[in-house]
């Protein structure tokens, strides 16, 4: 499987410290994508820079092998694309929106957006400005996947809908990568990343710092340790110990995040009588914040 | 149920690839289709206003007729940058539809009001998509940056056809009705020679709305240009220092069509000029970046 998207040394200057610096990205065809950082981390710049919205400082991207600067209209074909902040024109309903873009884009069949309205629970009847946020949200969702693009590009697409919604809308996307299309999104929603990503991409004041399967991420990140005793148990061992942090202990329990180590801590547990023993993986949110911390304290 | 999805993937990048061969004529289309159904308020609004206008100054004639003599001495008494200044210059005869009508709505009101539609239509197209954050869904689809630009400025042209029709028949249509003497050849001329005129103004607001992403000032700096235009244009008949000026409006170029006919000449001057303003915009919006 090839890159269906690509950047080298990917660089939007906005002024002194905004933008994006020097991002090195491969998407490959297949699989869903995740692009992650806080507000202001550089994704939506990313994105719009692939997308032509933005020209580059320095750097190229290409999308299909196709130059996002030179052939974006040729791109755009093959790609349907949720903005971030978007609004769809006032006036319009959802059915008279999507009738125009598939006149755009040459598609003479609605079907599969009526269906993906229903699925979603959209109203494509009523004009936009009666619309509520998550269901202008939908209507923006369908528009970027109603002509089956084999590239989707999402921004945070499941900003303001509710929790029912968005599983539809997890589901579909599973759906979009058992037929070979690529997704590529942009979420501070960790959960619904962890969900439905193959590998994801974090990027930190407009540095792409890591880019990782979603399993090794979680996998080599830390766990949360409970352990409960049946008597009275020292903590300071425990504490001693490399890779064991933040350890709290009462008479006869500790809990701690653990970052390595295991045997060593397992060998010391067992010289007390250990009646209960938890060891979590912690959601990929608080992996995400524990790396944005560690590269503060690195910075 | 994958492999009928997969045969719909099939034909959808089947799709994609005709897509890819078609010129982009037909995305041209569907945009100014688009732009016209989203004026079409707008042209029933600003025609019914400009034609109430007009109405209501064909059916006064009739009534000021007999006093015309009066009024035209009136007139000459008023100093001649006033006269200028409110569209009844030297060589205007109240005492005539053509020259009564010139006086109180082609060549004052109507210019002046109407070149403001193609202003806002302008300035809403990208700039104002801009603020509105509409413009990045569009542009989501496989459409040329240069059709944004050329849709919006054809189908505003073609509004402001539409616009001029209905002042056009406003005006003709109660001379008729009243029994006054115009010819419909005149009426003709007089609307269609405001069209170069407002689209020289739209084409000055495209241009400022693909170089600023604030639609404000792809009002107000046409607007101001505008205003500016008219009293420069009005003032150099009569005021010395402006008169070198004056060749640098597009007032300048509009003369009085309802009087003296459509000079054919200057008419397709300001039409070159208002194309080369949206060849501007073109290049100035394709070199830049787009935020919403």
């Amino acid at each position: 499987m090839g890159a269906v998207v690509r950047a080298e040394g990917l660089t939007k200057r906005y002024g002194r410290n905004r933008g994006i610096r020097d991002v090195d990205l491969e998407v490959d065809e297949g699989e869903v994508f995740g692009f992650l950082g806080p507000n202001g981390a550089g994704k939506t710049t990313t994105i719009r820079t692939l997308l032509d919205y933005l020209r580059p400082t320095s750097g190229r991207a290409e999308v299909f092998g196709m130059d996002s600067r030179k052939e974006s209209v040729r791109i755009r074909e093959r790609v349907g694309n949720l903005p971030g902040e978007f609004a769809l024109e006032d006036r319009m309903s959802g059915e008279g929106l999507l009738r125009f873009f598939a006149r755009l884009r040459g598609v003479g069949d609605l079907r599969y957006a009526h269906e993906l309205a229903e699925r979603l629970g959209a109203d494509l009847g009523r004009p936009m400005r009666r619309l509520s946020r998550g269901n202008k949200q939908k209507i923006g969702l369908i528009q970027a996947l109603f002509h089956r693009p084999p590239l989707l590009i999402l921004d945070e697409p499941t900003g303001g809908l509710d929790p029912l919604v968005q599983e539809e809308f997890l589901k579909i996307v599973g759906e979009t990568r058992a037929e070979g299309r690529t997704v590529f999104l942009s979420s501070h929603n960790l959960a619904e990343v962890e969900k439905i990503c193959d590998r994801v991409g974090i990027i930190r004041e407009g540095r792409l710092v890591s880019v990782e399967t979603t399993g090794t991420l979680v996998n080599k990140a830390f766990r949360r340790v409970r352990m409960s005793f049946a008597g009275p148990v020292d903590p300071g061992p425990f504490r001693a110990l490399p890779g064991v942090k933040d350890l709290q202990a009462d008479r006869e329990s500790l809990s701690f995040t653990l970052h390595d180590n295991l045997d060593e801590v397992i060998k010391l547990a067992a010289r007390y009588e250990l009646v209960n023993l938890e060891y979590e993986r912690p959601s990929l949110e608080e992996i995400f914040l524990a790396y944005y911390d560690g590269e503060e304290r690195r910075s | 149920m994958i492999s009928d999805k997969a045969q719909e993937t099939r034909k959808a990048r089947r799709r994609h690839r005709r897509a890819a061969g078609r010129a982009g004529g037909g995305t041209l289309f569907a945009l100014v289709l688009h732009a016209l159904r989203s004026q079409l308020r707008s042209v029933i609004v600003w025609g019914l206003a400009l034609g109430l206008l007009s109405v209501v100054t064909v059916a006064s004639f009739p009534a000021l007729e007999e006093q015309a003599p009066a009024i035209n001495e009136l007139l000459e008494s008023y100093p001649p940058e006033m006269r200028e200044l409110f569209g009844a210059g030297e060589g205007t005869d109240l005492t005539t539809i053509e020259g009564f009508l010139a006086s109180q709505v082609f060549n004052f009101m109507a210019p002046l009001a109407l070149a403001f539609f193609p202003i806002l239509a302008a300035s809403n197209a990208i700039a104002g998509a801009e603020e509105r954050g509409t413009i990045d869904v569009l542009l989501g689809n496989p459409i040329p940056r240069w059709q944004l630009v050329w849709s919006s400025f054809v189908a505003t042209a073609l509004s402001l056809l539409g616009i001029l029709g209905i002042l056009g028949l406003a005006t003709w249509g109660p001379a008729v009705a009243l029994d006054v003497e115009l010819s419909s050849a005149k009426t003709a001329e007089a609307v269609l020679n405001l069209w170069p005129l407002c689209a020289f103004f739209g084409g000055l607001a495209m241009l400022c709305s693909a170089l600023f992403h604030r639609r404000l000032l792809a009002v107000a700096i046409p607007g101001a240009v505008l205003v500016a235009s008219y009293f420069v244009n009005a003032l150099g008949n009569t005021v010395e220092e402006l008169e070198d000026a004056r060749p640098f409006t597009a007032f300048y170029y509009y003369g009085s069509a309802i009087e003296d006919g459509i000079e054919w000449a200057r008419f397709g001057g300001v039409t070159l000029a208002a194309l080369l303003l949206v060849l501007l915009a073109t290049l100035a919006f394709s070199r830049r970046d787009i935020y919403t």
